[in-house]
């Protein structure tokens, strides 16, 4: 398909560029440190394995293609997993790209300063490896959503109020729950968790905080993340097997 | 007597008006199952989001706030009402027979753009009452309408701002011809670029923000949203000013669409 290689060019080359023109602009800063501008591209990158997820999952109906499909595999589900199988290859090779192609855009500006990046040390492995895993299950997230829901545009609507308002819904409920200057008194870090936290720990935008910045935080935030697929999958397999095609 | 006029009585009876463009496009677009459906969930899912934070806000939260915090939910669902009516004609390959039915084209996109802000407006409205309705006696907050000038500003730029991102949605979808592209470059505008905007404040930032489409949200933003955004290093546009970028991004769109449309092929 070849709305499906758009998108994910679009991805590698969105990923590239942003990191790099991040990296240039923060390059005259005295305390410039080239890999901190790695993962400023990740947010952007996921939104196109969002919709190439959506593409992939729903391209089956949107295209027609499903009739002789599913005339050809009547027993269905194995398509479904093909399906999955498929797109998670497929999403792993343009996050490895997408991430790569970030790696690649800090080095003129590292090379311009003098510096080796050093992707080895300090959370930037983690970081990195984080990276890919977050943007391969984003993918995945809208693969099975989009195999759920079946139409494009009612699973980017899914998709998107899943992953991109709902956190700017929790940035304001959190404005509108704290009182600053109730905040300030406490001094911050030592209060409490607040079930608005607890609850935004397990939207996929809470899984990707987890997987990529907080100590401790990487195996709770995949599997946060393999939750928002699975779910969304099993709707889809039921949907499948018991139900009509059309 | 059989036939004693040799003109076909079709001819003479059915000329193409703009009256007639505009109720075939209507009985088109109320014959489409989705659209009472996306309206319907628009609205509950802005009263919804506005009742839902009404319950975490804390004591002395502007009720007007608190109303149009469903905007967030309210505007995803009217980009892909307008992105959907745009790019149907195309999608679905209706554009043959409606074209050929009308070979001047452009009255079919005047049609579908008072139909769009018509369907869009009454959804805001219908959002705008029930986020209120939803919020309104809440854990006594002070009450709409303390100030009356600012509350008619603020519920009329509700409305203005999501018609005219409808409008928008619809000025992409006649222009890129198919929904899920259509929808995914105005998420990308509305919501990523803004939300990227605001993460990273700075003068080129704040300039930026103010010149995309996002800027329209001034419309219905609170004096101290609005002082907030004169504070910081962007231009100041005040809310009308941030209403016309949204209107001119807007026309621009539609005018791109119209163009296409008139010059180029249908298919």
């Amino acid at each position: 398909m070849r709305s499906t290689w758009v998108a994910a060019l679009a991805t590698v080359a969105v990923a590239g560029g942003l990191t790099y023109l991040d990296a240039s602009a923060s390059s005259s800063d005295p305390g410039f440190d080239p890999v901190r501008s790695l993962g400023f591209a990740v947010p952007f990158a996921t939104v196109g394995l969002l919709v190439l997820g959506v593409l992939v999952g729903t391209s089956e109906f949107s295209t027609g293609n499903f009739r002789s499909t599913f005339v050809a595999v009547p027993r269905r589900l194995s398509v479904l997993a093909g399906q999955v199988l498929a797109m998670t290859v497929f999403a792993a090779l343009v996050a490895v790209l997408a991430v790569g192609s970030s790696v690649l855009a800090i080095l003129p500006s590292a090379a311009s300063r003098g510096i080796t990046p050093d992707l080895g040390g300090d959370g930037v492995l983690r970081n990195l490896i984080g990276s890919v895993v977050l943007l391969s299950g984003t993918g995945l997230v809208g693969a099975a959503l989009g195999a759920w829901v079946r139409r494009p545009v009612a699973a980017l609507v899914a998709a998107v109020g899943i992953c991109l308002v709902l956190p700017m819904v929790l940035v304001l409920a959190a404005d509108l729950v704290t009182d600053p200057l109730a905040a300030s008194a406490a001094g911050g870090s030592s209060a409490p968790e607040s079930p608005l936290e607890t609850f935004a720990r397990f939207t996929p935008t809470g899984a990707a905080d987890s997987l990529l910045w907080r100590e401790g935080g990487a195996l709770q935030g995949v599997l946060v993340l393999a939750g928002w697929v699975v779910l969304p999958l099993t709707a889809a397999a039921i949907r499948l097997s018991r139900r009509d095609l059309v | 007597m059989i036939s004693s006029d040799p003109r076909p009585p079709a001819v003479t009876g059915h000329r193409v008006t703009f009256v007639r463009v505009l109720a075939a496009e209507w009985t088109k677009l109320s014959g489409l199952r989705w659209m009472p459906w996306l309206m319907t969930v628009t609205v509950v899912a802005a009263t919804v989001l506005a009742l839902v934070l009404s319950l975490f806000a804390r004591v002395g939260t502007p009720a007007l706030e608190l109303t149009t915090s469903g905007h967030l939910a309210a505007q995803l669902g009217l980009l892909a009402l307008g992105a959907l009516i745009g790019s149907g004609e195309f999608s679905t390959g209706t554009c043959r027979s409606t074209f050929t039915a009308v070979p001047r084209r452009l009255p079919v996109l005047m049609a579908q753009m008072l139909l769009t802000a018509g369907i869009a407006a009454v959804t805001a409205t219908l959002a705008l009452v029930g986020a209120h309705l939803a919020t309104a006696d809440h854990q006594g907050f002070p009450a709409l309408g303390t100030e009356p000038s600012q509350t008619l500003r603020i519920s009329v730029g509700f409305v203005l701002q999501l018609t005219l991102v409808a409008l928008l949605g619809l000025g992409t979808g006649a222009l890129v011809r198919s929904p899920a592209a259509a929808l995914t470059t105005l998420v990308v505008l509305f919501v990523v670029l803004e939300q990227f905007l605001v993460a990273n404040p700075g003068p080129v930032a704040d300039t930026v923000r103010a010149l995309t489409p996002g800027s329209g949200t001034r419309l219905f933003a609170d004096q101290t949203g609005l002082d907030d955004l004169a504070a910081g290093a962007g231009p100041e546009l005040g809310a009308w000013g941030g209403g016309a970028v949204l209107a001119g991004w807007t026309s621009l769109v539609l005018l791109a669409a119209a163009y296409r449309l008139r010059r180029h092929d249908v298919t």
